[in-house]
């Protein structure tokens, strides 16, 4: 099974080179070092996709996203949205393809006959200015994301393994 | 007399804002501002050459790949590297799919709601829409029943009133000028083209190896290993699923996108009458065909004052007008500094006023070559290639120049193409010659692989000392340029001049506007409360500004806003 045929996405998504704004290709990274995942689940470190993000969403029953998000919270808070909550955001003024985000993108798959079951996982950010790495904040919800994500993965009948001798995150960016 | 400001995200970095004073239903003054921050080169200062490409994928998550391009060329040229065949391949092959993806995209997903209303598709008949289709082209997607299948899908979406993405556009505008059954041909192509764009990123995926962040660059070539008898390297089997996918992706662009471009210039002439704006044009060549990047499949060059005729030739990264020309000022950007600097010698220091009308108002520093506020993208890149008699760009602008006359039922000439619509039509043309190039290249590779060359890499050496580069891309928004200093095999300076800033840029020390705040002049608005019109000359030029930072707001946003004055 090819990655783009896996009917089950972790899509991180965000901007490594800013700041918070990371946090989701972070966890992707953090996933895959601690957890084995089986055939029909692909990790995806789709950066920010705009658009793009409905090619990735393509054929999948199930897309779990990871990304930073505005929210009334503190910095580093987790907060999670399924379909009904992403549903009533309206489409805004397209200026550039980066514009369509991800309810968007969602709309978008939709009418083209994909309609996955969708888990957002966001995190409030410190700082999404410019510059590589997380907050100490928001990089200590990684680990919190990434039991979400396990979590969701097992009430849909998928069992990552534990690796037994977890690597650590080859978040590349990070280590200069 | 009206202030609109359309600013789609209110509170964070990254995206443009244009102002406009409108008065008498038209335009007076506009303004082009980026509320992003630019100064991706601090992060890069200091690295090894041979990553930075790595982290200059990263600045655009629309772009990734011109951005991994223009990095590796600009090291190598600093190193006089040459690149194997091979290699030169490979690369245009990726940039070719990934430009077919990008027009088809921009076209569909992120222009055509500004002349297709939607809402008017309930009333078409499915069976004239089918036959307007069929009357356009041979492609064998534009049935009745396909007709029917998509208008019951949109009548299920207003019956529902939830119209999902089709929600907040300016519905029954009085500039929407189309019939309902051409409105509904367009959303049929419009869900079709969601198929095909995806299909050429699968053509950057398999040799980029990962998508939308390839793996395959290095510096001095690439790391596709080629061996026709092992499965797990760049073989026939691979080769050929790029030409299946290309065999798709191909007759979808010349049969489908190219013809719908034609027509909707075809049903709106009147918009080859505004937004010509800057007519100093600049395009760099590109597809190189030779291991030095010294000969190119499309032609760079530069054409002042719409003087087709003087266009001047633009030879390569070497080309020493090119290479001295380009300077950027930051009179009107957010940046300290004085006087125009050439890009190896570029500073971003920031230095935020507010937004002030006639001071500072944006992040985009405005690019000048020779002096002059410059026009890029296809527009650019088509009329240099036209002037130029290059074979591919004159035979299908001919072409779509008569589709459009067909339709408009007007005589259309090819200084027409400096405007708005202009811009649709050349990146229509583009897609079209590109996709001819796409059969070239894959066949150049395959040719040159069969003759045994396996050779996909030179390996970089660093000298001591102080070098400097230039690395162009003519990407699918324009001329993109990326200027390093390498100091003792490290990174001392890098700037990144892309398109956008061309396009997007403020005023300069002359006051002389950008190509945007140019072509927004005299452009019409029935509505300011919907001002339709703007985003259509906006969105003739495709902005993209990098590396927007794009938190999700979960808790709704405003589009524009109106001030009477």
């Amino acid at each position: 099974m090819s990655d783009a045929d896996a009917p089950i996405a972790v899509i991180g998504i965000g901007n490594i080179l800013l700041g918070d704004d990371g946090f989701g290709p972070y966890v992707v990274e953090l996933l895959r070092a601690q957890w084995a995942f089986p055939d029909s689940v692909t990790l995806l470190d789709a950066g920010t996709p705009g658009l793009d993000l409905v090619t990735y969403l393509h054929g999948r029953k199930v897309a779990i996203l990871i990304d930073t998000v505005t929210a009334t919270g503190a910095p580093g808070a987790l907060r999670l949205y399924r379909n009904a909550d992403l549903a009533h955001l309206a489409p805004q003024a397209r200026v550039s393809p980066h514009d369509p985000v991800v309810h968007e993108a969602l709309q978008i798959a939709a009418l083209a006959g994909d309609d996955p079951q969708v888990l957002l996982v966001g995190v409030i950010p410190l700082s999404t200015e410019l510059g590589v790495g997380l907050s100490d904040t928001v990089r200590a919800a990684a680990a919190a994301a990434s039991t979400v994500v396990v979590d969701e993965l097992m009430a849909c009948g998928v069992a990552p393994m534990l690796r037994r001798e977890p690597m650590a995150a080859d978040a590349w960016w990070i280590q200069a | 007399m009206a202030r609109i400001t359309i600013d789609p995200i209110t509170r964070i970095e990254g995206h443009l804002r244009i102002d406009a004073v409108v008065d008498g239903g038209e335009v007076q003054k506009a303004w082009a501002s980026c509320s992003m921050w630019r100064g991706i080169e601090t992060i890069l200062r200091g690295r090894d050459p041979r990553e930075a490409w790595l982290f200059t994928q990263r600045f655009c998550g629309v772009c990734t790949t011109v951005h991994a391009m223009a990095s590796v060329r600009a090291v190598e040229d600093a190193l006089s590297l040459e690149v194997p065949l091979n290699a030169q391949y490979i690369r245009n092959l990726i940039l070719i799919a990934h430009a077919l993806h990008d027009h088809i995209v921009h076209f569909y997903h992120l222009s055509a709601l500004d002349f297709v209303d939607v809402t008017t598709i309930p009333k078409a008949d499915a069976a004239k829409a089918a036959s307007i289709a069929q009357s356009l082209s041979d492609w064998p997607r534009n049935s009745r029943q396909e007709m029917e299948r998509v208008q019951q899908k949109i009548v299920g979406l207003v019956q529902s009133g939830q119209l999902g993405i089709f929600t907040n556009g300016y519905w029954g505008h009085p500039a929407m000028k189309l019939s309902p059954e051409v409105n509904l041909l367009a959303v049929a192509h419009y869900l079709q083209a969601l198929e095909f764009q995806r299909k050429a990123t699968q053509v950057v995926g398999i040799l980029g190896g990962k998508s939308p962040h390839i793996q395959n660059l290095a510096v001095g070539g690439v790391v596709n290993a080629i061996n026709l008898n092992n499965p797990a390297t760049l073989n026939m089997d691979r080769l050929y699923m790029i030409k299946d996918l290309l065999d798709e992706v191909i007759p979808f662009v010349q049969q489908v996108y190219f013809p719908d471009c034609c027509a909707v210039a075809g049903f709106y002439p009147e918009w080859f009458g505004y937004g010509a704006g800057v007519k100093n044009y600049l395009a760099v060549p590109d597809l190189p065909l030779d291991t030095a990047s010294t000969t190119f499949d499309i032609p760079g060059g530069i054409i002042m004052d719409g003087d087709l005729a003087a266009v001047r030739r633009v030879s390569g990264a070497r080309d020493e007008a090119f290479r001295k020309g380009v300077v950027e000022d930051v009179t009107h950007g957010w940046y300290e500094g004085k006087g125009p600097q050439h890009p190896w010698q570029g500073e971003t220091i920031p230095d935020y006023t507010d937004f002030q009308d006639d001071g500072k108002y944006s992040w985009v520093k405005a690019p000048r070559f020779e002096g002059k506020p410059m026009q890029v993208g296809p527009l650019a890149s088509v009329l240099v290639g036209y002037a130029q008699q290059h074979e591919g760009t004159v035979k299908w602008t001919n072409q779509a120049l008569q589709r459009v006359a067909a339709i408009a039922q007007r005589p259309v000439t090819p200084d027409l193409l400096h405007s708005t619509m202009g811009r649709y039509g050349a990146r229509a043309i583009r897609a079209a010659m590109l996709s001819d190039l796409a059969v070239r290249h894959w066949e150049l590779l395959v040719n040159n692989v069969l003759k045994g060359d396996t050779d996909i890499f030179n390996p970089p050496n660093f000298p001591k000392g102080r070098i400097e580069g230039v690395g162009l891309h003519e990407a699918p928004r324009g001329t993109l340029s990326h200027w390093v200093v390498i100091d003792n095999g490290v990174l001392a300076n890098y700037q990144a001049v892309v398109p956008t800033t061309w396009n997007a840029s403020p005023r300069d020390e002359h006051d002389i506007p950008g190509p945007y705040e140019a072509a927004l002049l005299k452009n019409p608005v029935a509505d300011a409360e919907k001002p339709l019109e703007i985003l259509r000359t906006v969105h003739s030029f495709d902005p993209c500004l990098a590396c927007a930072c794009h938190t999700l707001d979960v808790e709704g946003r405003r589009i524009a806003t109106v001030k009477v004055l």
